[in-house]
């Protein structure tokens, strides 16, 4: 099979960025997501429901995320739950975005540094 | 907060079976989990947000599934060219076919005038049932103009004006020959048309005895005024006089009759230098018959009460004119037609117009649909075992039904695209068929643009309507029997009248239908037009002239065509020549009323007749021999045509017959309501070169045509040994007896019987292509089908040969059910085509001799038949040999 490149996603979706980050911490389901990003991003990103699942399946279908079979200890196990966590292909999209926004924001700073100068 | 959890929860339920087998539940249970903590963060707000991001997505969802579908679609028709091919051609030549008929023929009849805001409200007097218009004299329309109650505005118009026009600063080149015609100042806003630039006439701004002006169309600007930008304000030569242009019609706007294109729109205000069919007064003068009226009716006027109020404002006019009061009858006088489209179509004859035109694309599109739909339920058959698989494993039987609709539909939208490529290239080609008649025809190519949503709208409707019921029908099945058996079991479309046999009849029918009724056509057509000329067709010259518009005076012109034929004899190996108002056997002469004068026992009654006007020997110049009495001579083309003395007229048989029954006409009278007539001479039908034979008068040729002639210019015939030749020599000749003299339309017999026939052949080859193409859908049909029937009984086919069954047994077992499916079909589609025929002809003129010879012609009444026959059984034959090749010792051990 031919290694698909992760520079073949960039720049990334807004929504799809965020799952990405929020996984890149370790698997989650999907309520654990929508939390943390709420949390990260000081409640300024939800993820609507809705929004949160389509993109999940879009992910799995592009390969950047995958179903995780490890389950958490039973009594923190919510069963109906699902989790999810990156592939290897996500984690090279994920560096590759994140790439790109330091540079964006080097742009930026040069720039703005010009312009003060 | 409860109300919108109800919401969220009922569309979580409305996803796509897929999505909520394994994300339904956590989309459910995130909701509730969160709905509360929005309500507090966000309030009403937040809810909203809530719903309207679920709302969205469940449409989302669906379409990124149907893109899934279509992709293994997608997959599955390239796995199976042959009937991915099949299919599209069949759905392209069926929408293709169906869109050109809707673009070149309904849209071109039914269109309402472009830019004409009033096209639904306007009308016209219509003559004759087959929709002739009615010519009146101007002072009648200006009584039509008093009758506000009924008509908003009646304008007066005469088209296909030709008019000789030179351009400023090209004083020394040769005019252009540009056809117009001459309106009333009212007429722009009867028909509601505003312009584009500059102005229209109107009757403030534009009265008698003014410096001539002239509104020219959008046409004329572009094409010889080099879109200039400064047209307004520059003045034209027309006929030799200056005329100022002031404005220019809008886009697309040819006039009204727009069939037959009108460039220049001259008032009639003008001086008659100017345009010659003004001359002698005519504006009023109470019996010249020269214009058109038209109306455009008063709000909640309908034409019926129009028609009904006209009729007596006629009837009184028609009895004050004493002249023709003893040809009044007590009939109606007056029949109106809606006049808003580029050809005006009488009420009565619209509706049988529009059934044929429904008929033809409807049988074509029909048959490409059921071929469809016949294909689309082998292959479900033959896709029983995977369907049974899929069925088996999981999947909801309406995720399969759509799989399969998607199928149809991609099959479909492709044939779409390719239906709408042929629709235009035969567009394309429509548009070089032109026919080449007196005024120009507009070639634009022209595409409705209704016609491709139409195409495609019928496309996805087929695909997914026609999918639906064959994949229905190949879910609805029994799993065991069908893992077990595979593709070869006892299936539910194997009954005698199942849904696949009675497409196939249908099929069957249809496109016998279609066969026979466009063979009527073709037969009907070709037949008729078949113009046998007694002569070599080569070694006949025609030109036409037109002197009084290249700017002589009636009288020079009356010189003119008298020592024309002696000049032109000199010219090389002339056998005769004679003049014409018209070039021979033409289809564009004028329809007439005659009666028979005070003959006893024949009848008095009005008969419309085709009035041909021709110069002193034409029929021997034609090598057609007079029957009876003589042709014209010189002596009767000086003659006044001014209703003072009696014209002598030529009949032909038919017109003959009509007057006088079979008595003898010679000697015998008939007039019109200006003139009378003595017959003196009877010559035999000939045909014109639509392949019509219609009752004909011939009159002579007079100073009143030479002073006025026809659109196409006074035709002259060259009978010449030395053919082709003799072209050059005559064109010197012309040169010779006045250089300002513009020569029309040159050209030998031959050229000119070919290209006035182009485009009734270019009919009978799209007519003709048809009704093959219904033939060969239905071949694929039967033939898909047949092999569809082997497959499934190939079992019983090898069971059966191990018994001993012979070849000639198994084949006939096979081809039996075809063959009776072939017959049901057809005789349902003779008797089909036979009515469909008989109410066609019945109810519009312009098809029954057409229709008449063909239903009359056995060859056609058997042959069609028999033909589509031979092809049905053919199409079965070949896979049903199929069936005695199989091996029945590998059949059997299949299980």
């Amino acid at each position: 099979m031919t290694e698909i490149d992760p520079k073949g996603f960039i720049p990334l979706k807004t929504q799809w960025f965020h799952i990405l980050l929020s996984l890149a911490g370790g698997e989650q389901h999907g309520y654990g997501i929508m939390q943390e990003v709420l949390n990260r991003t000081t409640g300024k990103v939800r993820l609507w429901p809705a929004t949160l699942y389509g993109s999940i399946k879009r992910l799995i279908e592009a390969e950047l995320i995958e179903e995780s079979d490890d389950r958490p200890a039973p009594e923190l196990d919510d069963a109906r739950r699902r989790y999810y966590r990156l592939t290897a292909l996500g984690r090279g999209v994920l560096d590759a975005e994140c790439e790109r926004l330091q540079e964006l924001v080097r742009t930026i700073r040069v720039k703005q540094g010009m312009v003060t100068e | 907060m409860n109300f919108a959890l109800w919401i969220y929860r009922r569309l979580a339920q409305a996803f796509p079976h897929e999505f909520k087998l394994v994300y339904g539940p956590e989309v459910m249970q995130l909701g509730e989990d969160v709905v509360e903590e929005i309500a507090k963060r966000h309030g009403a707000g937040g809810l909203i947000r809530l719903i309207a991001d679920i709302a969205m997505r469940v449409p989302l969802e669906y379409l990124s599934e149907m893109r899934g579908d279509m992709r293994y679609a997608w997959r599955a028709l390239i796995k199976s060219p042959g009937f991915a091919l099949v299919g599209i051609i069949s759905m392209g030549l069926g929408i293709g076919l169906t869109t050109n008929v809707y673009s070149s023929k309904w849209a071109v009849l039914f269109r309402d005038l472009p830019a004409a805001a009033n096209a639904k409200k306007l009308v016209m007097l219509q003559q004759s049932a087959d929709g002739d218009l009615a010519a009146v004299s101007y002072y009648y329309i200006e009584q039509f103009r008093e009758q506000k109650s009924l008509f908003t505005g009646v304008a007066a118009f005469e088209t296909g004006v030709p008019f000789n026009v030179t351009f400023q600063g090209a004083l020394n080149s040769k005019p252009q020959r540009v056809f117009g015609q001459l309106v009333s100042p009212d007429y722009f806003s009867v028909l509601g048309v505003q312009p584009q630039v500059g102005r229209v006439l109107s009757p403030e701004l534009d009265k008698p005895g003014d410096a001539p002006v002239v509104v020219i169309s959008e046409r004329f600007w572009r094409n010889r005024l080099n879109s200039s930008p400064d047209a307004i304000g520059q003045t034209l030569r027309l006929n030799g006089q200056i005329a100022t242009i002031v404005g220019i019609a809008p886009k697309d706007f040819n006039g009204a009759l727009s069939i037959n294109p009108s460039e220049l729109f001259v008032p009639i205000t003008v001086p008659a230098a100017l345009a010659p069919e003004l001359a002698n007064d005519v504006l009023h003068q109470r019996s010249a018959k020269e214009f058109l009226a038209m109306m455009c009716l008063a709000p909640g006027i309908t034409i019926d009460s129009a028609e009904a109020g006209l009729d007596s404002v006629t009837r009184r006019l028609d009895e004050e004119g004493s002249s023709s009061s003893a040809r009044l009858d007590k009939g109606r006088h007056v029949t109106l037609l809606p006049a808003g489209t580029s050809i005006p179509i009488p009420r009565k004859v619209k509706p049988a117009l529009t059934g044929f035109l429904v008929a033809l694309m409807g049988l074509v599109i029909t048959l490409a649909c059921m071929n469809l739909a016949n294909m689309l339920i082998a292959r479900g058959a033959n896709r029983r075992k995977e369907l049974a698989i899929r069925l088996a494993v999981g999947a909801s039987r309406f995720r399969l039904v759509r799989q399969m609709m998607s199928e149809g539909t991609l099959l479909s939208l492709l044939g779409g695209i390719a239906g709408f490529a042929l629709a235009y290239g035969l567009g394309v080609l429509n548009s070089h068929f032109t026919p080449p008649m007196i005024v120009p025809q507009e070639s634009d190519f022209y595409l409705d643009w209704h016609a491709g949503v139409f195409a495609f709208g019928l496309a996805i409707v087929c695909g997914v309507g026609f999918s639906l019921a064959p994949a229905l029908q190949a879910t609805r099945t029994d799993l065991t029997p069908a893992l077990k058996e595979g593709s070869a079991l006892q299936l539910p479309g194997y009954r005698r009248f199942g849904l696949r046999n009675l497409l196939m009849v249908a099929q069957v029918a249809a496109s016998l239908m279609l066969l026979l009724l466009t063979g009527f056509l073709v037969m009907g057509i070709s037949k008729q037009s078949n113009i046998q000329t007694k002569f070599d067709a080569n070694a006949m010259v025609l030109f036409s002239l037109d002197p009084v518009r290249d700017g002589s005076t009636p009288e020079k012109a009356q010189a003119l065509f008298e020592k024309l034929p002696g000049r032109l004899q000199t010219t090389g190996p002339v056998r005769s020549i004679a003049l014409a108002a018209h070039p021979p056997f033409t289809s564009e002469v004028e329809r007439t009323q005659l009666s028979a004068e005070d003959s006893p026992g024949s009848s008095q009654v009005l008969r419309p007749v085709l009035e041909e006007t021709v110069g002193a020997g034409y029929f021997a110049t034609l090598s057609e021999p007079v029957l009876a009495g003589r042709e014209f001579a010189e002596p009767d083309q000086r003659r006044q045509a001014d209703g003072s003395q009696t014209l002598p007229a030529i009949l032909n048989e038919s017109a003959a017959r009509g007057f006088f029954g079979n008595g003898n006409a010679l000697g015998k009278r008939v007039r019109d309501d200006k003139q009378s007539y003595e017959v003196v001479g009877l010559v035999r039908d000939l045909k014109d070169v639509l392949g019509f034979s219609q009752p004909i008068i011939y009159l002579p040729l007079t100073p009143r045509n030479f002073a006025r002639p026809p659109a196409g210019g006074i035709t002259i015939l060259v009978r010449s040994d030395a053919g082709k030749d003799a072209l050059s020599a005559i064109r010197n000749e012309i040169a010779l007896i006045d250089p300002d003299l513009n020569i029309l339309n040159m050209q030998t017999l031959d050229v000119y019987l070919d290209r006035s026939q182009s485009a009734m052949r270019f009919s009978v080859q799209t007519y003709g292509g048809m009704g093959v193409f219904g033939l060969v859908l239905a071949a694929i049909g039967l033939a898909g089908i047949t092999a569809y029937s082997v497959a499934q009984r190939r079992k019983e086919i090898a069971i059966r040969t191990a018994l001993g069954a012979s070849r000639a047994r198994v084949l006939g077992l096979v081809l039996r059910e075809g063959a009776a499916l072939v017959a049901a079909g057809t005789v349902l589609g003779f008797l089909g085509a036979i009515g469909l025929a008989k109410i066609v002809s019945a109810l519009a003129n312009m098809f029954v001799d057409a229709l008449k010879v063909g239903t009359n012609d056995p060859r056609l009444l058997v042959g069609a038949p028999l033909l589509l026959a031979a092809v049905a059984m053919l199409a079965c034959y070949v896979p049903a040999r199929r069936s005695v090749q199989i091996d029945p010792l590998k059949a059997l051990r299949e299980e």
